[in-house]
């Protein structure tokens, strides 16, 4: 598709080039004052730029003269202060808005962050937390998220919105100009098809990305080919997954024609909407109504059809068909589609044999969320339906999918690990925490017998706690924080990582008691690193630990680098199986809560999310190069000896990738160092 | 931080001013904020040299800070603010060993002894008088009134109502009716009261040291309370000569021999200059900045050249431009209050925003929908900014914007 023509050149002419020319100028001596002033006299300086670049963008040509100063501003200190100083941690889906805002400064300075990212994706400017590919991937989002703005007709709430929507067309232009849109829309059905291979619970995003490719495609067209096809399987699996929905009829016209289908019909309808369920794990909101039609079709079961059950599915079904009846009743709504691919998965799971659930499940039936934990989930989710279905929805997603748990925006991977190892290996305890959160606003947990109650604790590293994350994080994430913070507080004094005894104290007692760090805590260097690299091996590699696997996930900690292998931080994930791929190459399969665990670790450290054996939610890497990251992980303190025999090739592989990146620096002095 | 001479002095700044500490941490010159507790944190962040110090009712504490800072090393105390400027004087009484230089600042911060003072030196003044309560008001409305023989019914003249010690416009009233009087709260006594001078208003901004004129601004006043400029039109700078004449008086009425005075005077219509106040520190509305737009130099940095007594005339030399013909353009400022009763938001208007002059603005967004009412001058919602080559033009523009909505 060519969108050069529709944004052709902005065109110049002599009256606008002279304004230009001197608002350029005034811009330049408003940068200069910025430049000069001190780090912490940047604000009084950023309004005046702010200001002029609202004036400079409104002028034909006036982005390319912000895209040529936007490194230097951001050098400046435009940016100082504000969450747009952190490029590598903004999100492309609130641009959009701020581009809209009725605040001029912050149009500009959106505009100016993006001049910033398009400097840095075109080559003409480096950036220390942003590299080339991430400006250009984060340029590509902001496009395919703002798709219909970009090529559609405006409706009348734009049109209303007059000068503020046409500059957003104009910067979404002037970026597809840079970028090329060419592949927006391939580069944009890739990375759907990539994040919901993770099946992530929160796919909002991934269903916003899909209506504007459903706009786009309605607009525009696109030539035939792989990537029409694969938009096309996208847009039909949330807007028309059936033969009676293809056409987007709404809810009402769809329920009028169930009531006048046959039977064979409906098993079509049902059987369509579990496909595509199942293809893209996402949920269509006719599927959602066709569940709640389905309880009250007296025929025969549309439900498991529906669900697309497997056999443990279908087993489920038939011993508890009442309770699933249930569930669905109250989870599966159209503003809550998603917790019907939850409950599927969960049945699949086969944890409803597990004795105390389903009477854990039928409390949380009839739970009743109280005071602050009500107003929590009301502010986190929309009202469409009550707090308690919001919840009980976010039950059955975390349940049927522990690994889709997620952080958000949010440094809580400590509470979301915990999230998902629970929903994974203690699903009922799980039940347990929600339900004293949801009644009493307090979790009760012990720190080697002294009894901890958050509801007595300060707040913790994530404040209040998040609200976009599913409902479960956002009910239990700002206590658990609390709780983990206060079992450091009582690690406080002792010497070594914290981590050694919080982890089991806070997971439960299957996380082993003996723990490996890779740095001495007090100094930040490495001590004994090849012990702990050998230990590694013969506590998680099947062929040096006598070919046992891992029974229960493993927490472990991971010294996160770019894809420059700069360090970025210190991040909890948690090992959950080792094993060969399909080309016989020992990986670790684990789980990252970070919401993407496909990242760019550099030197070749990829993180693989499918084609390697990966199940839904795992990230994985070969054996040495995932031990290259690691910098803490449990062991069973019985183990007598162990790594002796580890050929010293592999133990060299992990350790020179190590020291290429995060322990680049860390290197004890003096040198040699280890046993 | 820039690198520091240890050669030259070591200044203290009295009051919390981020353009000031801005401009100091970039200036060769050791230096010291000294500003009350609630900064300790800031400055801790920021590196930022600090003695947290509470600025209230100058009193025996003054002695305290003075060797506090004696004991640290500074030279010279430069205030900030009109509230520090007597803690200046009683401070650099005991760093330079000079008592009389704490009566100079007393003069500074009472309007009325300064005054009175300027007045016995041969200065010219208007009509003053001082007010303890709203009945002394009310009796000099009238009495300069029916000196002007107005009869009953005809509108008073104005006369201008200033507390003792507020700077700038803050505290000053325009005071044409009874009413106005009944409007005056009660902290705002005692007062100066002044007869009103139909003329030319315009402030001088003048580097001192050794008693000598370093560089002398004049800024021109388009309307007081709204706009300034620098500098200022041909028509004013012609009376450079005269008005150079009259700093001269000051320094030698007030005894000034280092330092920074921000005067303000009226021309009238018989091309009389007469003496409305002087303060000793930085003027409000920015005008520091207006002159470092149009000569390029920062007042700041000035200041500390003109108070440390280890600065040398070749220093000052160089660092002040040559007046009026070394300015690159004249740079002006425009106070916007909102007209309206009821506002929503800002916005610059168009023709403003087009004007070649303008340059950019420093307006806050509206908080509240509500307008209060003005009272005396009140502060403005921020400023805009404007540079051109012509002062008649940008004098006119700065004019025109009083007329413009920028709020609506």
């Amino acid at each position: 598709m060519s969108t050069r023509n529709a944004f052709a050149r902005e065109g110049q002419t002599g009256d606008s080039d002279a304004a230009l020319a001197r608002l350029s100028g005034t811009l330049d001596m408003a940068i200069e004052r910025l430049e000069r002033a001190r780090p912490f006299a940047k604000a009084r300086y950023q309004g005046p730029v702010l200001d002029v670049l609202g004036r400079i963008i409104a002028q034909p040509g006036g982005l390319g003269v912000v895209r040529q100063r936007a490194p230097r501003m951001d050098a400046a200190g435009l940016f100082a202060g504000s969450d747009w100083d952190r490029p590598e941690v903004l999100l492309p889906q609130l641009v959009g808005a701020t581009l809209m805002s009725e605040d001029p400064a912050f149009q500009a300075l959106e505009t100016a962050s993006l001049a910033r990212f398009l400097a840095v994706a075109d080559g003409e400017a480096r950036h220390d937390n942003l590299h080339q590919e991430g400006a250009r991937h984060f340029l590509t989002q902001v496009l395919a998220l703002n798709l219909k703005d970009l090529f559609g007709v405006p409706d009348e709430a734009a049109r209303a919105l007059g000068s503020r929507y046409e500059l957003k067309r104009r910067v979404l232009g002037h970026i597809a100009d840079h970028v090329g849109l060419n592949d927006v829309l391939s580069v944009l059905v890739s990375e759907i098809w990539r994040l919901l291979e993770q099946r992530s619970i929160q796919v909002g995003v991934v269903k916003d990305m899909i209506a504007q490719i459903a706009i786009a495609l309605n607009e525009k067209g696109t030539a035939p080919g792989s990537t029409r096809l694969g938009a096309e399987r996208l847009v039909s699996a949330l807007f028309g997954p059936t033969t009676a929905s293809r056409d987007d009829p709404g809810l009402e016209v769809y329920l009028d024609r169930l009531s006048v289908a046959d039977e064979s019909g409906l098993s079509r309808e049902a059987m369509g909407f579990a496909r595509a369920m199942h293809d893209t794990g996402l949920v269509s909101d006719y599927h959602a109504v066709f569940l709640t039609w389905a309880l009250d079709y007296g025929e025969r079961p549309l439900i498991p059809e529906a669900l697309g059950l497997g056999s443990t599915g279908l087993d489920c079904w038939r011993h508890y068909r009442g309770l699933i009846e249930k569930l669905v009743r109250s989870a599966v709504s159209p503003a809550t589609p998603q917790a019907a691919y939850g409950l599927a998965m969960l049945l699949e799971r086969g944890i409803l044999h597990h004795a105390p659930m389903v009477p854990a499940l039928e409390r949380q039936l009839s739970l009743s969320l109280q005071g602050a934990a009500r107003d929590r989930i009301a502010l986190g989710f929309v009202p469409a339906v009550p707090p308690e279905t919001q919840l009980l929805a976010g039950v059955l997603q975390v349940l049927g999918q522990p690994l889709g748990v997620g952080q958000g925006a949010n440094p809580t991977c400590q509470s979301a690990r915990a999230i998902a190892m629970w929903a994974l290996n203690d699903p009922d305890y799980l039940l347990h925490l929600i339900t004293q959160m949801a009644e009493y606003d307090t979790l009760q947990m012990q720190f080697e017998g002294t009894p901890i109650n958050s509801a007595d604790l300060p707040l913790g590293l994530a404040g209040p706690g998040p609200i976009d994350a599913d409902p479960v994080s956002v009910l239990l994430v700002a206590h658990l924080d609390r709780i983990y913070a206060e079992m450091g507080r009582l690690c406080a004094g002792r010497t070594g990582d914290p981590h050694t005894w919080i982890n089991p104290q806070f997971h439960g007692w299957w996380v082993s008691r003996d723990c490996a760090v890779a740095v001495d805590v007090a100094t930040g260097k490495l001590a004994g690193y090849e012990d702990f690299l050998r230990r590694f091996f013969a506590a998680y590699h099947p062929d040096y630990n006598g070919g046992r696997p891992l029974g229960h996930p493993q927490p472990a900690g991971i010294a996160v680098t770019d894809a420059q292998q700069t360090f970025v931080g210190w991040h909890a994930i948690a090992i959950l199986r080792v094993s060969e791929d399909q080309a016989g190459r020992m990986r670790v399969y684990f789980y990252n809560p970070n919401n993407d665990s496909g990242q760019d670790w550099g030197n070749d450290v990829v993180v693989s999310t499918s084609g390697h054996g990966e199940r839904y939610g795992e990230g994985s890497l070969e054996f040495e190069a995932f031990l290259s990251r690691v910098y803490l992980f449990h062991d069973e303190p019985l183990r007598s000896r162990y790594g002796q025999e580890i050929p010293a090739d592999l133990i060299r592989t992990a350790r020179d990738q190590a020291l290429a990146s995060w322990a680049a620096d860390r290197q004890p002095e003096p040198a040699p160092e280890g046993t | 931080m820039t690198e520091k001479n240890p050669e030259k002095g070591y200044v203290a700044l009295l009051g919390w001013s981020l353009n000031a500490i801005d401009a100091v941490d970039r200036f060769d010159r050791r230096y010291v904020v000294v500003a009350p507790p609630w900064a300790e944190d800031y400055c801790k962040q920021n590196d930022i040299p600090f003695v947290p110090w509470d600025f209230d009712r100058l009193n025996e504490r003054s002695h305290e800070l003075a060797h506090q800072l004696d004991d640290m090393g500074v030279d010279v105390a430069i205030p900030i603010f009109e509230e520090t400027v007597e803690w200046a004087g009683a401070v650099n009484a005991v760093l330079l060993k000079n008592p009389r230089l704490l009566g100079q600042a007393m003069l500074f911060r009472d309007k009325s002894l300064m005054k009175r003072r300027a007045q016995l030196g041969g200065i010219r003044v208007g009509v003053f008088e001082e007010a303890h309560d709203r009945g002394d008001v009310i009796r000099f409305l009238k009495r300069v009134n029916q000196t002007l023989l107005k009869l009953d019914g005809d509108p008073n003249d104005p006369i201008h109502f200033k507390a003792f010690d507020k700077s700038g416009t803050a505290g000053h009233r325009v005071i044409r009716t009874p009413e106005d009087v009944d409007n005056i709260p009660d902290e705002e006594f005692p007062a100066l009261l002044e007869s009103h001078l139909d003329g030319w208003e315009f402030a001088v901004e003048a580097w001192i040291k050794n008693g000598k004129i370093q560089f002398l601004n004049i800024s021109e006043y388009v309307t007081l309370g709204y706009s300034v400029f620098v500098p200022a039109t041909p028509e004013l700078e012609a009376h450079r000569e005269r008005i150079t004449e009259e700093i001269e008086k000051l320094i030698e009425v007030f005894d000034i021999d280092f330092g920074f005075i921000h005067p303000e005077y009226f021309l009238t219509s018989d091309n009389k200059l007469y003496f409305g106040e002087v303060a000793y520190r930085p003027p409000g509305f920015n005008a520091l900045e207006l002159i470092e737009r149009a000569y390029g130099f920062n007042g700041y940095q000035g200041l500390v050249l003109a108070f440390d007594p280890k600065t040398t005339q070749e220093e000052l030399d160089a660092f002040f431009p040559e007046e009026v013909v070394d300015a690159r353009g004249h740079a002006g400022c425009f106070g916007v209050y909102p007209r309206r009763r009821v506002v929503s938001r800002l916005e610059v208007p168009e023709e403003t925003a087009n004007h070649p002059y303008f340059e950019f603005h420093e307006l806050s967004d509206p908080r509240e929908q509500k307008v209060a009412k003005r009272s005396a001058f009140g502060t403005h919602w921020g400023l805009a900014y404007f540079f051109g080559d012509n002062a008649h033009d940008l004098r006119d523009l700065l004019k025109r914007q009083e007329e413009l909505d920028y709020y609506i």
